[in-house]
């Protein structure tokens, strides 16, 4: 690609002193256009694509590569092919499994809840409500709201003895005695899910509220002539026209969730006894703590792959019905 | 019929109450706590409402040259983070939007898919490669690195934002003798101003917000910026002094919330056209 560029450009100026006096030749003319297209085209994106190749492309196969290598902070110099060492280290100790296990039973807890409640209020927001216009403003703001302060307040509502959420539920009965949300191992991964969609929510509402402003309301009123209820209107309406944005923002969700790291890193670091673990913590974890980077580069490559089997049978999923429905968008 | 019209409408503001309770309620405690007298803070039942605000905690944090510091990183490192997004996603996503190459939409394919990599399985090669050249610990290292999380999205936020500008406005254009630039920065630019806004709002949210990087790329303290400065200076301890760290927490969402004022429309707007026209 670079010798390519210099090429044209170096011809592009022959071009351009001789093209002066040759002017009226419009053969001539039009190649030269085509050039300076594509010189002024990577002119435009040689930029983005040079720092994208720096710090995604390059790192992402070099990980992949020190994968099989036995890597440390101390020994980047040398590196030692290890024969899948790193990959056999998984596996053995069991980690590898029980943190997919926790990040799936994270991801999709938090999202299906995300989609559901964003669902409700977007409706409701769509609705006649006084004030909507105000209030869809104001939603948003924790979504503005920098991941880790968002953490640090939770922990803050959820601690044990003083926070507002163990007062709450225990002066409404719904709890004889103060929880350990962060400590205690079935609950912290709900403190943490709980956290994530105060965070999230305001986004899937946001973006399903203008995927629905986006229908039109005359297909409504036809549905009501034809005597068709909130219901029926809900389900055959406004769903089917909204796939292709419960489709993208569903999947952006996931997405956000599978990399999850300061809300886990910040509450409870992974504990209590591994119960919050994800990928995203195991291979931090092993990379810069117990500093083994190649484990820790296996780890991410394994994931990596876990996440593109994921969004292919996503985007299988959701084309399931697309020969029929398929037109509407 | 007309009660059970009026039974659901209050159903719903009931249920838009609570929604609302439960995303905002948070924020007020937040702010509330910052303005609690150690004293006050563990009393039980807590003070809903503050009986007598004190400003020493932000006093404390001011005079702490340490967080203003932070402070200083943090805005230092988020703005050329949006000044540099924006200029290579503006000239990219006028490329994409405006030329027919090959392989042009596996190109935007793969700019978006790289939204999808875990960042920790990057960074870990990012590490190595910044330990070799000399960019650990400095901050144009931190920038490289934002810039690049910022970049796949804003590039395809504006391209839609281009595709929606007629090309026959430029043909003019260069028939009155405009240059490719020139077209660019006078002609088109101008038109996209409400795009160019979102993708500057979008990628000073997302490097205010980033903390992985920060936290691995930088381990100067002077160097640091917010997010991992909190983490590093103020949690992890033993006891938490849960006032100062929500005095923290309102500081360092200044700069965040102002924006969300004054520009919360086109930042609406701007991820809707990105992730639901795209």
């Amino acid at each position: 690609m670079p010798a390519l560029l210099r090429e044209t450009s170096e011809t592009d100026k022959e071009v351009s002193i001789l093209e002066k006096p040759a002017q009226l030749q419009a053969g001539g003319m039009r190649l030269s256009e085509k050039r300076k297209d594509i010189l002024f085209l990577a002119l435009l994106i040689a930029p983005a694509i040079v720092l994208l190749l720096f710090t995604i492309g390059i790192p992402i196969i070099k990980s992949l590569y020190l994968s099989f290598f036995d890597v440390t902070l101390l020994s980047m110099k040398t590196l030692k092919w290890n024969a899948f060492g790193n990959y056999h280290k998984l596996f053995a100790d069991n980690d590898l499994l029980h943190s997919i296990g926790v990040t799936f039973r994270y991801v999709l807890t938090v999202v299906s809840l995300q989609f559901a409640l964003g669902m409700m209020l977007a409706l409701i927001l769509n609705g006649k409500l006084p004030f909507r216009r105000a209030l869809r403003t104001v939603i948003l703001i924790p979504w503005v709201i920098p991941t880790i302060i968002g953490a640090l307040l939770w922990m803050w509502l959820f601690q044990p003895q003083y926070g507002v959420m163990n007062f709450i539920l225990q002066s409404l009965n719904l709890s004889d005695k103060p929880l350990q949300w962060l400590s205690d191992v079935h609950l912290a991964l709900w403190a943490v899910t709980i956290a994530a969609l105060w965070k999230q929510l305001p986004f899937m509402v946001t973006m399903l509220l203008a995927g629905m402003q986006g229908i039109p309301g005359d297909m409504y009123e036809a549905a009501m002539i034809d005597g068709a209820g909130k219901r029926q209107q809900f389900f055959h309406i406004t769903l089917p026209m909204l796939k292709n944005t419960i489709k993208t923002v569903t999947l952006i969700a996931c997405i956000e969730n599978f990399k999850m790291f300061p809300l886990f890193w910040i509450m409870t670091s992974g504990g209590p006894v591994d119960a919050t673990t994800t990928l995203s913590i195991l291979s931090y974890k092993t990379a810069f703590i117990d500093l083994d980077l190649g484990k820790g580069a296996a780890t991410g490559a394994l994931w990596l792959i876990i996440m593109l089997v994921f969004s292919w049978v996503y985007n299988r999923l959701f084309s399931i019905g697309e020969g029929k429905g398929g037109a509407m968008h | 019929m007309n009660r059970s019209k009026r039974t659901s409408a209050f159903l719903s503001i009931l249920i838009a109450a609570a929604f609302l309770v439960f995303l905002i309620f948070p924020l007020y405690w937040m702010l509330l706590t910052s303005f609690k007298d150690n004293s006050v803070l563990f009393k039980l039942p807590p003070e809903w409402w503050p009986s007598e605000p004190v400003m020493d905690h932000y006093r404390k944090l001011f005079a702490d040259g340490v967080f203003l510091g932070y402070y200083r990183n943090s805005l230092l490192v988020c703005l050329t983070t949006t000044a540099i997004t924006l200029l290579a996603a503006m000239f990219a996503g006028y490329g994409f939007s405006r030329f027919e190459f090959k392989f042009k939409s596996l190109a935007l394919f793969s700019i978006l898919s790289t939204q999808m990599l875990p960042v920790v399985s990057l960074l870990i090669a990012l590490y190595t490669m910044y330990n070799k050249y000399h960019l650990l610990n400095t901050r144009a290292g931190l920038i490289l690195a934002l810039t690049t999380s910022c970049l796949p999205f804003s590039i395809w936020m504006i391209k839609v934002f281009f595709d929606h500008i007629p090309v026959d406005l430029e043909e003019s254009a260069k028939i009155d003798g405009a240059s490719r630039f020139g077209i660019l920065f006078r002609i088109v630019l101008p038109l996209t101003k409400p795009g160019l806004l979102s993708i500057g709002i979008y990628s000073f949210i997302l490097s205010w917000d980033d903390f992985l990087y920060s936290l691995t790329l930088i381990n100067k303290d002077e160097l640091r910026p917010l997010n991992a400065g909190i983490a590093i200076r103020y949690i992890g301890e033993l006891s938490y002094d849960w006032s100062s760290i929500m005095t923290v927490c309102v500081t360092s969402i200044v700069p965040i919330s102002l924006l969300f004022l004054f520009f919360q429309k086109y930042m609406v707007s701007g991820l809707t056209a990105g992730a639901v026209k795209g």
